[in-house]
């Protein structure tokens, strides 16, 4: 085991000089696995996702990691998460499509367990028909699960967010997963500039004593101790018990949001919001947005753009602050159901001027071009 | 056990139970199904039915830890979801048939978090759950050599749904979901154990508390230095077959015929080690050790 | 008219039988009813719940009965120790309900007497346990001798809608019964060779116990 110099998650995100490097998404996702100081990582196959799971089997190898295997299967592999997490050891995993899909019953319950995992997910198509492209369609299926919810643009974010997720993940008052979603070859394949920090410098490693559950590791006995509190009625456990268990698990989400004001500096990345065309977006639509407004402010069009950086909890009073002056708001989204829009919908008071669109999937490209055409085209329906 | 302790201030007010686990608990004491009666259990109510056996079974199970001061148990859906809370050790309930997943996850951080300190982690769960639902992850937990110890109470059906077929049910028994006969015979669990390089494999009864006490033993001891080990407890859920608790002991009690004990050559050497004796069940068995080829 | 009827008692004592016949009866008398479900892992001797609604219009509500114009208790512990999902065991109660209790003797608490009072509660003692095993030969009547003493008490439904509903019940057609309530049905299936006989011993329960409680009320 390499001798470590370890840092707070404080100095490392926000202080910590930084060195240009030139690599794909799951490289960087690499980079912040390897400073995260992180102890069992499980893993199965399935792709984008596969290289960063060769990736953490070379970083155990070489010492960064200290146990590391192969699952049977992804429902296994996060059940083997929440064994790992519950002893009190900081855990990593990934997965892609299908295989969040498989192990949704273990997503369920991750927050509930109030386990601070970390676990990116690469965003591809689900059948049917089969895809292996990318998508963020599997944000709408973990919507719910109690789980936070970071979206990633870039490999840069990829570096970032996961580093920021366990800093937010493992505060006492917080301690729920975090998933840090891409969407699928637009990150983990793309080659970028990300600035990283030091690599001989590491995270602090994670303390179960500051954990809300008592960690499952048998150090302080006597215990008799339900970490789940199964309602089956006749085991007296009262619904209240349970209902109030959830509540706080909600509540917990709530919590993390001083944290990330504090990590993520906010849930937004606000540009030109006095715009009467706001595009509003998330993951890598976020930067294909970014570049539409560009093309069109060069037109003449007044556009500006929010970038949304996380999913749950969801910055209900920010979106709905900011959609109050705009006379078009527009949600490109890399998915067929346009979730984004929906939760956006939810939030406005005067949500007709909320359009959900381009909405590009089964791999496609949105185009910055397309974007704005879009634009141009609703400006004509709206004069 | 000095780590056995109430913390300081805390004494006046913690319940008589905890009180009874610090007095007179069996931390650190290495006591068996023989002291029964002796000490404060592990468990000591149920909330399951009258004269279940999968109550007395766990109930020998806790009384045979060698270190119940660091023994974790990895339990899933089904009776015992219902009777977890009970347990005055670290236990939990795992999604349903992943607990041999689960397990492994926990042992493997245990071994990160504590490197110089043992922890012995059970899983325990029914016929369903290890057999049907669970198959694939016990069986990889196994080929992988997760120092495990899987102990299945094998009552024959699922009996916390309202009691319907599973694959370790005998072929032809009609049940909720086998209204014309199960038309498959029952699983060789323990054949698959085997296969999978398992280095303790045994199947008992609770009708023998005794025999039953010593080869927990024997499996976690096992598995703590050679490779996974199974138990495969084989007994009835009364209430489902519809048979008194008296009915339900004696159905138990004939299934003594399937009583057997097998040792890798590792694990046997190692047993014998331990015990200063050739490995003898004390029904005078044949113990079946591995082929020499 | 829309009653509200909750039965609390032992997990083993027939309490969601109780609730199916009389949701039956209620229907062979013309009105609606719908009795709700205790879902839970059955267990022996634990808590249990049982739910009925009676009402002249169609009903469309669901889940527990929380607040209730009739309680049945099937066993004195539900009261004298506690062993209830409802605490106390007439929270929610409407003022001027029945309170129906199987026992032989006075069980309810000074304070929680004073309350009833204020509730205007009308308190009916059934020793429904002791006329089961007198008039059916078994303990497991006693949820008969309930219904018996509650109709007795309230004419909450006919005593030939109890008969019919009771006929149906044990009458051979198939019953989708929870397994331990199977199991149930099995032992009396062995002690009553005939269902003639097992249904007629249900009804002597019922009628018994309807005529102890209208002597008594008259009183």
């Amino acid at each position: 085991m390499k001798e470590k110099k370890t840092v707070s998650p404080e100095y490392m995100i926000l202080e910590a000089p930084r060195e240009k490097k030139f690599m794909i998404g799951n490289e960087a996702l690499a980079e912040a696995v390897k400073r995260a100081n992180v102890d069992v990582v499980v893993v199965y196959p399935i792709t984008p996702q596969s290289e960063i799971s060769h990736l953490c089997g070379d970083l155990w190898v070489a010492g960064y990691i200290k146990d590391y295997y192969r699952g049977e299967d992804e429902l296994h592999v996060m059940a083997s998460m929440m064994g790992a997490a519950s002893a009190g050891v900081r855990t990593f995993t990934a997965t892609s499509g299908p295989g969040t899909l498989r192990a949704m019953e273990p997503f369920a319950c991750w927050a509930g367990y109030r386990l601070p995992i970390v676990c990116p997910i690469m965003g591809r198509g689900i059948g049917t028909p089969a895809n292996i492209q990318p998508d963020s369609v599997e944000i709408f299926y973990l919507l719910e699960t109690g789980m936070i919810i970071f979206h990633v643009e870039s490999p840069q974010d990829f570096f970032d967010m996961t580093l920021q997720a366990y800093a937010i993940a493992e505060q006492p008052d917080v301690h729920i997963p975090v998933i840090v979603f891409c969407d699928g070859f637009f990150v983990t394949h793309t080659r970028e500039i990300v600035e990283t920090t030091p690599d001989d410098e590491f995270l602090l490693p994670y303390n179960s004593n500051l954990s809300p559950v008592p960690a499952m590791d048998m150090e302080a006995v006597p215990v008799r101790m339900a970490r789940d509190c199964l309602v089956i009625k006749n085991n007296f456990i009262s619904y209240n018990a349970n209902a109030s268990w959830q509540q706080e698990v909600r509540a917990a989400q709530h919590r993390a949001r001083k944290y990330i004001d504090r990590f993520m500096g906010g849930p937004l990345e606000v540009i030109n919001p006095d715009a009467e065309v706001l595009l509003m977006a998330s993951g890598s639509a976020a930067a294909q947005a970014r570049v539409a407004m560009e093309i069109a402010q060069e037109e003449g069009i007044d556009v500006g753009m929010v970038k949304i950086k996380v999913i749950r909890p969801f910055p209900v009073a920010e979106i709905a602050k900011l959609c109050e002056k705009a006379k078009l708001i527009m949600v490109p989204e890399f998915n067929f159901i346009g979730w984004l829009a929906k939760e956006i919908k939810a939030v406005v008071n005067n949500n007709s001027k909320v359009f959900s669109g381009p909405n590009v999937f089964a791999g496609m490209t949105m185009p910055p071009e397309v974007i704005v055409d879009e634009i141009k085209k609703l400006l004509k329906l709206t004069k | 056990m000095d780590a056995v302790k109430i913390a300081p201030g805390f004494e006046k007010i913690m319940p008589q139970e905890y009180q009874d686990l610090v007095n007179d608990g069996p931390y650190g004491r290495n006591l068996s199904v023989k002291d029964l009666g002796t000490f404060k259990e592990l468990i000591d109510e149920h909330p399951l039915c009258a004269g279940c056996t999968l109550t007395l079974s766990l109930r020998i199970v806790l009384a045979s830890l060698p270190n119940p001061e660091n023994t974790l148990i990895v339990t899933c859906a089904g009776c015992f979801g219902v009777i977890h809370p009970q347990i005055s050790l670290h236990c939990t309930i795992a999604p349903f048939g992943t607990h041999n997943a689960f397990a492994s996850g926990l042992k493997r951080a245990l071994k990160v978090k504590f490197p110089n300190k043992n922890k012995d982690v059970i899983s325990m769960a029914g016929d369903g759950g290890f057999a049907d639902i669970g198959l694939s992850p016990t069986f990889h937990s196994w080929v992988r050599g997760e120092r495990l110890t899987s102990i299945m109470i094998d009552n024959e059906c699922y009996a916390n749904t309202g009691g319907q077929d599973s694959g370790m049910t005998p072929e032809g028994v009609v049940l909720n979901m086998s209204p014309l006969g199960k038309n498959f015979p029952k699983i060789e669990f323990a054949e698959l154990a085997k296969l999978a390089g398992c280095a303790y494999v045994a199947t008992a009864t609770p009708t023998n508390p005794r025999l039953l006490g010593q080869m927990v033993r024997r499996a976690i001891l096992v598995s703590r230095e050679v490779g996974p080990t199974v138990i495969r407890i084989a007994t009835v859920c009364q209430t489902n077959y519809k048979l008194s608790p008296i009915e339900g002991y004696n159905k138990a009690k004939s299934f003594e015929s399937q009583t057997f004990e097998y040792f890798t050559k590792e694990a046997q050497k190692y047993i014998e080690s331990i015990e200063k004796k050739s490995p003898k069940t004390e029904l005078n068995l044949e113990v079946g050790v591995e082929n020499e080829d | 008219m829309k009653i509200n009827i909750r039965i609390s008692g032992l997990g083993g004592q027939g309490l969601v039988t109780a609730a199916n016949i009389l949701g039956r009866a209620a229907i062979y008398d013309g009105n609606y009813s719908s009795v709700a479900p205790f879902f839970g892992a059955e267990k022996r001797l634990a808590p249990t719940e049982s739910y009925v609604r009676i009402s002249s219009k169609k009903l469309y509500e669901k889940g527990e009965v929380t607040y209730p114009h009739i309680i049945v208790i099937f066993h004195p512990e539900v009261i004298t120790r506690g062993k209830c999902f409802t605490m106390p065991f007439y929270a929610g109660f409407q003022p001027n309900g029945w309170l129906i209790i199987n026992s032989e003797s006075l069980l309810i608490s000074e304070e929680d007497i004073e309350n009833l009072t204020k509730l205007n509660a009308r308190v009916v003692y059934v020793p429904a346990t002791k006329i089961a095993r007198e008039i059916a030969g078994t303990e497991l009547a006693t949820n008969m001798s309930l219904l018996g003493g509650l109709v007795g008490a309230t004419e909450l439904v006919t005593i030939d809608g109890l008969e019919k509903a009771i006929a149906q019940r044990y009458g051979g057609e198939k019953f989708v019964a929870s397994a331990t309530t199977a199991v149930l049905d099995d032992v009396l299936r062995k002690k009553y060779g005939e269902v003639q006989e097992l249904v007629g011993k249900n009804m002597a329960s019922v009628k018994k116990a309807y005529e102890f409680v209208k002597q008594n009320l008259e009183g």
